[in-house]
């Protein structure tokens, strides 16, 4: 653990806008340091506003000390980010229990198993739910530390001797960040057929929240919500500078980088896309390409009465 | 304005339906030389486009794409485009839409080339 927290500490030196923040702030959360895990994640979060995994894991530390309101707010924020998010719904449920809410627990719980119908851990704490006689659970005797152990589970809840029984799995925290094959399985498959569907196109509102395809690094990570947090800020300012500069409203950007080419284009009112295409495609494919892909989009959000 | 900056912003003024071109600090987006036809806002471009640099190129950084060369804004009424030239500077030309922008293109990358030499 030790290691870890090195390794991540000076990763995050090297790149203080490294998303590398969520997994220190994790890693200090479980080693019960849990000022300094606060610290992190709201630093963290100060540069990735919209980085879903960041306020899961601010939730977790809340919920270590015991501040259930903070907690429920940030998984809140969560699940504004990534309505299907399994560790904010699990977290969620957490609290509504803790809180005596049993229905909103078990429906939380409802959602996590619809999301993923494979998540053991979220069936056995449904079914105890379910099964337990309600009555407020009495606040444990030492809630920081039995709540650190309950949050690490993704069957939390185990504060209730129903829960642990739930909940006897060895912790397993949801993915940081989220797997790209979990990501891309709950988003709507609008671009099947297109190449890399799910790794290069992505559509989202521009308020910044993935509305379907996906983004995914070149190490395999899901980057979808961190590129469509920074996109809606683009888009902002091409509105801008198209005001200020008489050039109406904008049609396409296209960025050369070095090692792919992107290109954004709004779809309609109120959606963008962006097409990302690796250099060794010309400018002018990736911009027909981006076009083919926009035409889809607009047709699908017609298709959902956006 | 250098020899050098100056004759850039010439070359890339030639281009057809150009409106203009400036040389521009990535850092603080203010002009640093600039070849302008009447009635261009010269700061306005100069800022702006810094700024678009700004976010595009963070959001380049996010998704792996790596530093960002060249940004081109298409809109309704004409094109903005600008070429990076580290380490901080910008070569910025704002254009209507019968521009080539292929053409453009190749006279800002020459020149932000020869700037980071």
């Amino acid at each position: 653990m030790a290691d870890t927290i090195r390794r991540l500490t000076g990763a995050l030196a090297r790149d203080p806008a490294s998303l590398a923040y969520a997994d220190l702030a994790e890693a200090l959360r479980r080693k019960n340091q849990r000022e300094e895990a606060l610290r992190v994640a709201l630093q963290g979060l100060s540069r990735h506003p919209m980085h879903a995994d960041g306020h899961d894991v601010l939730a977790r530390i809340y919920a270590d000390m015991g501040d259930l309101d903070r907690a429920r707010l940030a998984w809140s924020k969560v699940l504004e980010i990534a309505p299907d998010h399994g560790g904010a719904l699990k977290g969620v449920a957490f609290v509504r229990f803790r809180q005596g809410d049993a229905d909103a627990a078990a429906a939380a719980l409802e959602q996590a198993l619809a999301v993923d119908p494979s998540d053991e851990a979220a069936r056995r704490a449904l079914d105890t739910v379910r099964r337990t006689p309600w009555a407020p659970p009495a606040p444990p005797a030492e809630p920081a530390a039995r709540v650190t152990e309950s949050v690490a589970a993704p069957a939390a809840l185990r504060d209730t001797a129903s829960f642990a029984a739930a909940a006897a799995p060895a912790p397993t925290p949801p993915p940081l960040p989220a797997a790209p094959a979990e990501a891309a399985r709950v988003r709507p498959p609008v671009f099947s057929g297109f190449d890399r569907s799910t790794a290069d196109i992505l559509l989202l509102d521009e308020r910044g929240l993935v509305l379907a395809g996906g983004l995914v690094s070149s190490a395999g990570a899901d980057v979808a919500e961190v590129a469509a947090a920074g996109l809606a800020g683009v888009s902002g300012e091409a509105t801008r500078t198209g005001e200020y500069l008489g050039l109406g409203v904008w049609r396409t950007i296209v960025a050369e980088a070095e090692s792919a080419n992107l290109v954004v284009a709004p779809v309609g009112e109120g959606a963008l896309i962006l097409v990302r295409r690796d250099r060794s495609m010309p400018v002018g494919l990736a911009l027909r390409f981006a076009e083919r892909a926009r035409g889809t989009a607009s047709t699908w959000l017609a298709g959902q009465g956006a | 304005m250098s020899d050098e900056l100056g004759r850039a912003l010439d070359r890339i003024s030639r281009v057809r339906g150009m409106r203009g071109s400036m040389w521009v600090s990535a850092e603080d987006g203010l002009p640093v030389a600039q070849l302008l036809m009447e009635g261009v806002p010269g700061k306005a471009v100069a800022a702006l486009a810094a700024s678009l640099v700004r976010k595009v190129s963070g959001t380049a950084g996010a998704v792996g794409a790596g530093r960002v060369r060249f940004v081109q804004m298409e809109a309704a009424g004409g094109t903005l485009l600008v070429a990076l030239a580290p380490p901080d500077l910008l070569v910025v030309a704002l254009a209507d839409s019968r521009v080539n922008i292929g053409l453009a293109r190749l006279e800002m990358m020459r020149a932000a080339q020869a700037a980071g030499r």
